[in-house]
């Protein structure tokens, strides 16, 4: 095929093309879910998200609400009918929001941002574990 | 099916969880993460399985878990979620390109 060509350049070609490739790989595995640096995939997302607000709602004023008032009523279906309604479309508007405000704030930003948020709550968790 | 109950439930709720931690870390989780359907259902979950052994177990979750205890493990899970966004060396890549 190319071997009438100069070899130098038929081996700039050849580096260009295994260069161009390696990028399309890391580029696919960086949208499937092979964990980087830190272990992102998709479960440890859902795992660690799950777990830590299981714990920090645990006992809390939302739980106790729900109990309240399924003790009184007598139909705890219908309560947590309701509050599952009022949960699933508060989280929701917490991702919508968030991923709206990344659109709007340079990426480093919105890290930090979050990263100090996420440290008031746990203050405030310990707040009430000290209390 | 008693309405009034259903609606007094979510209001009820949607008004106490309305800008309540859960919500807050929804935010700070999503923006940053390559799944926020995942932080989405996370959460969804985790609130849904609170208010369901509320609901369902009642007075007895309480003693099963005390409290002081699950809200120490969450703000120590807080606390490492916070530090693994702070320093994340996926995102300064990601900048740069």
């Amino acid at each position: 095929m190319k071997t009438d060509l100069p070899t130098q350049l038929l081996e700039a070609e050849l580096k260009s093309e295994h260069i161009a490739i390696a990028f399309e790989n890391t580029d696919t595995i960086t949208e499937s879910q092979q964990p980087s640096a830190f272990g992102q995939s998709s479960r440890t997302v859902f795992a660690t998200t799950f777990v830590t607000i299981f714990f920090a709602e645990f006992g809390d004023k939302t739980q106790l609400s729900t109990l309240l008032m399924s003790a009184e009523s007598q139909s705890p279906w219908i309560v947590f009918g309701g509050a599952a309604i009022a949960m699933v479309t508060t989280s929701l508007l917490g991702v919508l929001l968030g991923c709206w405000i990344a659109t709007r704030i340079a990426p480093r930003t919105v890290e930090k941002l979050a990263s100090v948020s996420l440290l008031l709550i746990s203050m405030m968790l310990l707040w009430d574990v000290v209390q | 099916m008693d309405w009034n109950l259903l609606g007094l439930s979510f209001i009820t709720v949607f008004l106490s969880e309305l800008g309540d931690k859960s919500q807050l870390a929804a935010i700070a989780l999503s923006g940053r993460s390559q799944f926020p359907r995942m932080v989405f259902l996370g959460t969804a979950a985790a609130l849904l399985l609170t208010s369901l052994l509320g609901a369902l177990a009642g007075g007895w979750a309480a003693e099963l878990l005390p409290v002081k205890t699950t809200k120490a493990i969450a703000a120590i899970g807080f606390a490492f979620l916070a530090i693994r966004l702070w320093c994340n060396p996926d995102a300064s890549q990601h900048e740069e390109n």
